[in-house]
């Protein structure tokens, strides 16, 4: 009855907007795959980025391909491939190559990554390395034919903003600011002390590299990637600070460009250390924010829980 | 030619790391008055009239090594020029030498935004014919230098080594902080803008050494010349920079800098700023031939204005490579020759044949600098990137007689409409008021020749100084003068910008996006009350 009278009082305004956001909630992976796409779109559109619309499909394919077959061979779960859709688009913001195979190869060495470099955990498998930033790294690396480019985004308020925004919103349905805010404002300290107090440049020398688009959609979407993190919250801040301090190093010291991506990979098998010392369920992509819809892990969840209970009770 | 060294070690309670994370950036500074310089700043002496238009750098990267050679407008007395560049590490006299200032006409004339011609045929009758314009000339001096003394201790600055390079008196000094810098140079002739302050702190804090450069007169007088030769440096440093904070210290506008990089495996783009193409592979109107400097400084204008005064933007790159065949498309001017790139700094080539063995890539890039917009120094990045690009405009002469056949008329009709386009590309390019080139079309359709209108009257964009006649003239008559135009800085320092439309629209859309993004939370949040109260 009373679902009845709230549905009769809902304004147009909701009739219209309940269903695309009915979609959006029932995965926070759809809101990731929706703002990256909005990304994208302004990068070519607005910034004028090079890229053909072959190489997103071909990245596209190859992510999907990739993840079909590993999924065929393990788990038959299908909804993974919304993972391989987020990965292909990640790829194709951060990663710049003009070779359609070298974009492909990093689709498939993401994916394939997921699969291969994991280790065991109570309700099964997980794995460490944040998919699209081992793919990254790995093709730049192998290939010798793909780049980065940080300053693709150039900076400007409205950016930050808009990946700021979007962003939070993303992080708010998988429970990962933590981790943003403990890489962020590490890293914007350590940036501070360093160009501000110790070298005397002035703030907008500093503020400068934060309005950076990349740093930003790095700290909002790739580091928080909750599969990869580490399970436990307070395990994720200080994974999250080593990565910034060491991001700093090798942007400061050593010149490195892209600092951040590389620092994630060197600092992503930790991980295993982090979720061994650290005992906490796993993540698992769902309908997070529904109560009344059951996560579609939820038994797993729900026996890694009861283990935990129990074990910590025991110590 | 003496040769001194200071046998003076880097101090060592400072981090080694310090030196190494800072490449050299450049200051040039002249005693007394002053003026615009490059990465530097000039104080000129104090009757010398100094006007720095354009800077152009040549960069060459290979591994961690970095050549730079750094070329400067400069119209006053040689003897009242000085340069201060700091380094990350101190110099050895190898590590110095100049160089032909040619270096920088032939690399300006292969690489400037270039228009291109075509003919059509008459389909009623005959064949093509192709042709192409070169588009450049940067009137580039170089620069001048003054006098200087040895001092130190009670500064805090320390002479570290002092060499004599041709014209040059060379100094290397290192500071320990920078009022004593700052006292040294103003008691030994130098007067430092008050801008100039705030980044030599930062960079004496980076334990930098300072590479101080004045005219040794003797020295010039012995090369028979009133024109000093670019200085070319190079060290080993894995940043691959180029400072420009202090070429904005004391400078009034925007300044223009034209880099020429080579490399090994591909493009130089900017890391900390974007990199932007200048439009190209435009269609426009035939009678932009007359004016094409002044058309390309408006369209470099508008697009800056559009894209962002915070860009780097590429106007050039092409493999240059020694296998390579075609060096351009068409070509301003021939491609570098091994001597060129011997000159420049490029060390891997070989002499092969008639030509050169080894892997080059060419980037030019353009960069409208000042202080608001550049808070940082450019920071590159050598990519893999070997794609070709260049800024090429297209006008097509119609083919001109009798189009009695079909596909006369056809082709009357195919020109009408693409000269209409070619008015609307010239209008979106560079901003002009298109209405007064309405004739355009009547021309080829009454079949009337080649005079054609003259300049425009400018609608939005026109520079102030660019109004006056006489500039009109001189641009329009001079097809030489059009890179000295392009990027001239009076033309291009407009500082107060409003923002452009274009970004009013992006703030908009964005708003849209997240405003309805919240609501269709708070709604959802809502939804979720309603229905935890239901089961309550």
């Amino acid at each position: 009855m009373e679902t009845i009278s709230l549905k009769t009082n809902r304004s147009s305004f909701e009739e219209v907007m309940s269903s695309p956001i009915k979609w959006l909630n029932s995965d926070p992976r759809h809101y990731q795959i929706s703002f990256l796409g909005i990304f994208l779109f302004y990068g070519i559109e607005d910034l004028n980025w090079e890229m053909n619309w072959l190489n997103i499909a071909a990245t596209l394919a190859a992510s999907l391909l990739t993840q079909f077959l590993f999924t065929w061979f393990t788990n038959k779960n299908y909804q993974s491939l919304k993972s391989a859709i987020i990965s292909a688009l990640s790829l194709t913001l951060l990663l710049k190559t003009n070779l359609i195979l070298v974009i492909m190869l990093a689709a498939f060495l993401s994916i394939a990554s997921k699969f291969i470099f994991t280790f065991k955990i109570v309700e099964g498998k997980k794995h460490f390395f944040n998919p699209t930033n081992f793919g990254i790294i790995l093709t730049i690396l192998i290939t010798g034919n793909a780049w980065i480019s940080p300053g693709q985004w150039g900076s400007n308020a409205l950016l930050v903003f808009g990946i700021g925004i979007l962003g939070l919103a993303v992080l708010i349905k998988v429970k990962r600011l933590d981790v943003a805010l403990a890489f962020f404002i590490t890293f914007c300290l350590l940036n501070f002390t360093r160009s501000v107090l110790i070298l005397g440049w002035q703030t907008d020398f500093f503020l400068h590299q934060f309005t950076s688009g990349t740093l930003l959609l790095f700290t909002f979407f790739m580091i928080t990637d909750p599969v990869s993190t580490p399970s436990h919250s307070k395990a994720r801040i200080v994974w999250a600070v080593l990565v910034a301090m060491l991001a700093f190093y090798l942007s400061a010291y050593e010149f490195v460009n892209g600092a951040p991506l590389w620092a994630l990979f060197f600092i992503s098998p930790t991980t295993i250390l982090f979720d061994k010392i650290f005992l906490h369920p796993k993540f698992y992509w769902g309908p997070t924010n529904l109560p009344t819809k059951e996560a579609p892990n939820a038994q797993a969840t729900q026996i890694s829980k009861t283990f935990f209970t129990l074990k910590n009770q025991s110590i | 030619m003496k040769t001194q060294n200071s046998k003076s070690k880097i101090n060592k309670s400072i981090p080694l790391s310090y030196v190494l994370c800072l490449t050299s950036f450049i200051l040039i500074l002249f005693p007394f008055k002053n003026a615009n310089a490059f990465c530097g700043f000039y104080v000129a002496k104090a009757d010398a009239t100094l006007f720095n238009k354009t800077s152009q750098v040549i960069l060459v990267r290979d591994g961690d090594k970095t050549t730079i050679t750094m070329s400067s407008d400069f119209d006053g007395n040689v003897k009242d020029f000085a340069m201060v560049i700091p380094v990350p590490v101190i110099l050895k006299r190898d590590n110095i030498r100049t160089i032909p200032s040619q270096i920088f006409q032939t690399l300006d004339n292969y690489s400037s935004p270039r228009l291109t011609e075509y003919y059509d045929e008459n389909p009623c009758e005959s064949r093509v014919l192709y042709e192409y314009d070169a588009v450049s000339k940067m009137s580039l001096e170089s620069v001048a230098a003054s006098g200087m003394e040895k001092d130190e201790e009670k500064y805090k600055v320390k002479i570290e080594a002092q060499y004599t390079v041709d014209e040059y008196d060379i100094l290397i000094l290192s500071a320990s902080e920078s009022s004593g810098l700052e006292r040294w140079l103003t008691d030994n002739g130098y007067k430092i803008p008050a801008g100039a302050r705030e980044v030599l702190q930062p960079y004496i804090n980076s334990n930098m050494k300072f590479f101080v450069v004045k005219v040794n007169m003797e020295e010039l007088e012995k090369k028979q010349t009133k024109f000093l030769s670019p200085l070319q440096i190079n060290f080993n440093s894995p940043k691959f920079m180029l400072p420009i904070r202090l070429g904005m210290a004391n400078a009034k506008g925007a300044q223009d800098m034209i880099v020429y990089a080579f490399t090994k495996s591909g493009r130089v783009e900017a890391t900390n700023y974007r990199t932007v193409k200048v439009p190209t592979d435009t269609k426009i109107p035939e009678f932009v031939s007359g004016c094409f400097g002044k058309f390309y400084v408006d369209t470099y204008r508008k697009h800056r204005e559009e894209a962002g005064e915070n860009n780097v933007y590429l106007e050039y790159a092409w493999n240059i490579s020694g296998s390579v065949t075609q060096f351009c498309d068409p070509c301003n001017g021939p491609p570098p020759m091994l001597q060129d790139l011997v000159t420049a700094g490029v060390g891997w080539v070989n002499q092969y044949h008639y030509g050169y063995s080894g892997d080059v890539f060419f980037t030019r890039l353009h960069i409208t600098y000042d202080r608001k917009n550049f808070p940082q120094d450019l920071i590159f990045e050598e990519t893999p990137n070997r794609e070709n690009f260049q800024a090429r405009y297209v006008i097509t002469h119609p083919a001109y007689g009798e189009f009695t056949c079909d596909a006369g008329r056809k082709y009357v009709k195919e020109v009408m409409s693409r000269r209409n386009d070619e008015l609307n590309n010239l209008a979106i390019l560079t901003g002009w008021d298109i209405t007064q080139y309405s004739d355009y079309n009547k021309k080829f359709a009454q079949f009337i020749p080649a005079h054609e209108p003259r300049m425009r009257s400018t609608k939005t964009n026109a520079p102030d100084n660019l109004d006056n006649d006489n500039k009109q003239d001189e641009i329009i008559s001079n097809d030489n003068n059009i890179k000295q135009e392009s990027f001239g800085v009076p033309y291009l320092n407009d500082n107060s910008n409003p923002p452009s439309g274009n970004s009013d629209l992006k703030i908009l859309s964005i708003s849209v996006m997240v405003l309805l993004m919240l609501m269709a939370m708070v709604a959802q949040l809502g939804k979720r009350k309603v229905v935890a109260h239901k089961n309550n």
